[in-house]
C-alpha cells in the first residue's frame, strides 16, 4: 500500500485498535501527521440505568467517578500512542469526542483532508470487551480511503 | 443557560389530551368504550377529568415556551421539565386507557390458555405498567428521547419517590410490623447471602477485588442503585461497571416479565408475590414494575414489595461500609473508611417522608387510626345484601364444632345471631379463625365475606391509592426511557457468569422460602 502524509487513526486502545496503531505508523510518511481520534461511546451516558433510589449527591459522585475513570483511560491511551508516533518522527495530534463512533469518524474525516483512515477490526466473538460495534454503513460512504486492519492472530 | 426548548411539542401534547377529554366527555367515544368493555371499563372517570386538567396546563405552557420569549433563570429551569413530564404522562395515559384494554380485548377473543384458566394477557402480565415500561424502552432505543423532553424525563425518579412517600399513608401499625419483620428477615438473609456468595465465587474465579465488590453490591442489595453507590468506594474500573450494570439491567428486565407469569401460574397471593419480587428481583425499579404487573388494578402487592425495597435501601449504606472496609483491607490501601460520612451521604431521605406519612396516618388523619391495610371497621352501614344468608349460617353452624377456642366460639355465635360481625374485637378474632383454617374452605369463604362487609376504605385513602398508582405508572414509564440497549448489551464477562448463578439461586431459593413460610392473610 502507498504511504500517506496525513493519517486519521481511530483507536481506543483495544487489541484490535493497537494493531491499527502499528499499521498507521508504518503507512505514514516520514515527517507526516497522525491524528488520533478517541471516541467515548454514548453508551456510558446510560450507565446510571434506571437507578432511582439514590440521592442526587450519590449519583453525581458516581458520574464524576466514571468520567474520571474514562478520562484517565483516554489520557493513558493518548500518552502511549503519542510516544510511539513521535518515536517515528511523525507529528501527533489527538482529540477525544463523546458520541457514536461512526458519526464521530465521519465528522472528523470530513472536517480535515486526510489521505487515509486507519482503524481496527471489530472484536471477534468470544473475546471479552465492551460491545460498541461500529456501524459500517456510514463509513462505507466516506470519500477518504479506509484501511481496516485485521484483528491480531485472526 | 436557557433550558426550555422552542418547540411546539408540549402544545401538541396539550391538544391531544384535550381531544381525548372532549371525545370522552361528549360521548363521541362511547362506541369505542363499549368495545373496550362497556360497563366493565374502569377508566372512564379518569378520561373525563385528568386530560382536561393536564391538557390545559400543557397547552398553556406549550404556547408560552413555543412562542414566548426565553429568559435564563429559575422559572425557565423548572418549567423546562414540564414538556418531558407531560411526554411521559401522555404515554402512560394512552397505554393505561387504550393500549392495555385493547390487548385485553384481543386476548379474551383468543380464549383461555390451556388448563391455566387464564387469558394470555393476564398470564403474561401485559398490563399498562409493563406495556408502559416497554414503550419507554422503545422510545429511548429506537427514536431517542427528544431534546425538549430530556429535562422532564428525569422527573420520573421524583415520581417514584413521591409514590413511596405517599404509600406511607396506607400502612397500619400492625401491617408495617408484620411486613417489616418479614422483610428484615428475608432481605437480611438473602442480601448478606448473595453478597457473600459473589465475593466467594469472585475469589474462586480470581476476579479483581474491585469487580467483586461492585458486583456483590449490585447482585445483593438493589441492583443498579447499589452499583452506583458502591462503584466509587471499591474503585471499580469502567469496564467492570459496564459489565455489572449490563448484567443487572438485562436480568432485571427479564425478571420483570418472568416473575408475574410464574406468580400467576403458581396462584401466589399478593403478600407472597410482593415478598418474592421484593427479595428475588435484583433491581429495585423492576421490583415495583413486577408488583404492579402482577396486580395492575390494586396496590396490595406493591405495598408489600415496596417495604422490601425500603428495607433494601436502608441496608445499602451498611453494605457500602462493609465493602469499603473489605476493599481497603484486601488492597491494603491504608485509607480510613469514614463510616459516618458514608451513612450520611447514602441515607435515602425519601424514606423519612414515608415514615412521616406513616406516623401521620396512625393519628387517624387519613383513616380511622385502627385501620388495617387502609380499611377501617364499621358495622353500622352494612348493606342488607351483605348480611349473612340462612344458607351461610347453616354452613357455619354445621362446622362450629371444630372450633376449640372459647373466644372464637363466642365471636362466631355473635356473628350468627346478628348476621354480621358485632365488634372490632370480634372482627380480629374472626380473622384469626379464617387464618387458622379450622372450619374448612367453605366456612372460611363465608367468614372472609363477613369480614369484608364491615371493612371500609376511607375516601382519603382511596384518593391516595389513585395518586400512588399514577405516580408509579409515571415513574416507571420514565425509567423505561433510561434503560438503553447499549448498556444492557454490555452484560458479559465474569459478572454475567457469577451474576447469572447468584441471581438464579436467589430467585429460586426466595421462591421456595416464600411458598413454604409466607401465607396469605386477610
Amino acid at each position: 500500500m502507498n504511504s500517506s502524509q496525513n493519517v486519521l487513526l481511530a483507536s481506543h486502545g483495544t487489541d484490535g485498535a493497537q494493531a491499527a496503531e502499528l499499521v498507521a505508523l508504518e503507512l505514514c510518511e516520514q515527517g507526516g501527521h497522525v491524528h488520533h481520534l478517541i471516541v467515548v461511546p454514548t453508551l456510558w451516558k446510560g450507565m446510571t440505568g434506571d437507578d432511582w433510589l439514590n440521592n442526587g449527591k450519590t449519583r453525581n459522585t458516581f458520574r464524576r467517578y466514571l468520567e474520571d475513570q474514562l478520562s484517565a483511560e483516554c489520557d493513558e491511551n493518548i500518552k502511549r500512542v503519542k510516544t510511539a508516533v513521535e518515536a517515528h518522527d511523525l507529528r501527533y495530534t489527538s482529540e477525544v469526542i463523546v458520541g457514536e463512533p461512526d458519526e464521530c469518524l465521519e465528522n472528523t474525516s470530513t472536517r480535515e483532508s486526510f489521505d487515509l483512515i486507519v482503524m481496527g477490526s471489530p472484536r471477534p466473538k468470544g473475546k471479552s470487551g465492551l460491545r460498541s460495534r461500529m456501524q459500517t454503513k456510514k463509513i462505507d460512504k466516506l470519500s477518504t480511503p479506509i484501511y481496516i486492519v485485521p484483528y491480531p492472530d485472526e | 443557560m436557557v433550558y426550555s426548548k422552542k418547540s411546539p411539542a408540549l402544545f401538541i401534547i396539550g391538544l391531544i389530551m384535550l381531544a381525548i377529554w372532549y371525545l370522552g366527555d361528549s360521548g363521541l367515544m362511547n362506541g369505542y368504550i363499549e368495545h373496550l368493555g362497556g360497563k366493565k371499563y374502569k377508566y372512564f372517570g379518569e378520561i373525563t377529568s385528568l386530560p382536561l386538567y393536564f391538557g390545559l396546563i400543557s397547552a398553556a405552557f406549550g404556547l408560552m415556551q413555543w412562542l414566548g420569549p426565553q429568559k435564563e433563570g429559575n422559572w425557565d429551569y423548572f418549567t423546562s421539565a414540564i414538556a418531558g413530564a407531560m411526554f411521559i404522562l401522555i404515554i402512560a395515559m394512552l397505554v393505561r386507557w387504550f393500549v392495555a384494554p385493547e390487548i385485553a380485548v384481543w386476548s379474551k377473543a383468543m380464549g383461555k390458555v390451556g388448563d391455566t384458566g387464564k387469558y394470555i394477557h393476564k398470564l403474561l402480565g401485559l398490563n399498562y405498567i409493563v406495556l408502559g415500561i416497554v414503550v419507554g424502552i422503545i422510545v429511548v432505543n429506537v427514536f431517542k428521547v427528544p431534546g425538549w423532553a430530556e429535562n422532564g424525563v428525569r422527573l420520573s425518579r421524583l415520581g417514584l419517590k413521591t409514590g413511596v412517600i405517599l404509600l406511607g399513608t396506607l400502612y397500619s401499625a400492625a401491617e408495617l410490623k408484620n411486613l417489616g419483620g418479614l422483610s428484615i428477615i428475608m432481605i437480611g438473609f438473602f442480601v448478606l447471602g448473595s453478597v457473600g456468595m459473589v465475593l466467594w465465587m469472585g475469589a474462586r474465579r480470581n476476579i479483581p477485588n474491585s469487580m467483586g465488590g461492585v458486583l456483590s453490591a449490585g447482585m445483593g442489595v438493589c441492583g443498579v442503585s447499589a452499583t452506583v453507590a458502591a462503584a466509587p468506594v471499591v474503585q471499580a474500573k469502567s469496564v467492570e461497571i459496564a459489565y455489572t450494570i449490563g448484567t443487572i439491567l438485562l436480568w432485571g428486565v427479564g425478571c420483570m416479565f418472568l416473575f408475574p407469569i410464574i406468580g400467576q401460574l403458581l396462584g401466589m397471593s399478593y403478600v407472597q408475590f410482593g415478598a418474592w419480587a421484593g427479595t428475588g428481583i435484583l433491581n429495585s425499579a423492576q421490583v415495583a414494575g413486577a408488583a404492579l404487573a402482577f396486580q395492575p388494578d390494586g396496590i396490595e402487592t406493591l405495598k408489600v414489595a415496596e417495604i422490601f425495597n425500603i428495607t433494601r435501601v436502608l441496608i445499602l449504606p451498611i453494605i457500602v461500609i462493609w465493602l469499603a472496609v473489605w476493599y481497603v483491607k484486601r488492597e491494603q490501601t491504608g485509607e480510613a473508611v469514614k463510616v459516618g460520612k458514608v451513612i450520611f451521604e447514602k441515607f435515602p431521605l425519601f424514606v423519612l417522608g414515608f415514615i412521616l406519612l406513616f406516623a401521620l396516618s396512625t393519628t387517624g388523619i387519613f383513616a380511622p387510626p385502627l385501620h388495617y391495610k387502609g380499611k377501617y371497621f364499621d358495622n353500622t352501614k352494612v348493606k342488607a345484601s351483605k348480611m349473612m344468608t340462612d344458607e351461610q349460617i347453616a354452613t357455619l353452624t354445621a362446622n362450629s364444632d371444630k372450633i376449640q377456642r372459647a373466644d372464637q366460639k363466642a365471636a362466631l355465635n355473635r356473628l350468627i345471631e346478628g348476621r354480621k360481625i358485632a365488634s372490632i374485637e370480634d372482627d380480629a378474632t374472626i380473622r384469626g379463625l379464617v387464618n387458622s383454617r379450622v372450619m374448612g374452605k367453605d366456612s372460611g369463604k363465608i367468614l372472609k365475606k363477613a369480614h369484608k362487609a364491615v371493612r371500609w376504605t376511607a375516601p382519603k385513602i382511596k384518593a391516595f391509592r389513585k395518586w400512588i398508582t399514577w405516580l408509579f405508572a409515571f415513574g416507571l414509564v420514565g425509567l423505561g426511557m433510561q434503560i438503553t440497549i447499549g448498556s444492557m448489551k454490555q452484560a458479559g464477562g465474569q459478572p454475567a457468569i457469577i451474576g447469572g448463578i447468584v441471581g438464579f439461586t436467589k430467585a429460586a431459593l426466595s421462591l421456595v422460602v416464600v411458598m413454604m413460610f409466607v401465607k396469605e392473610t386477610i
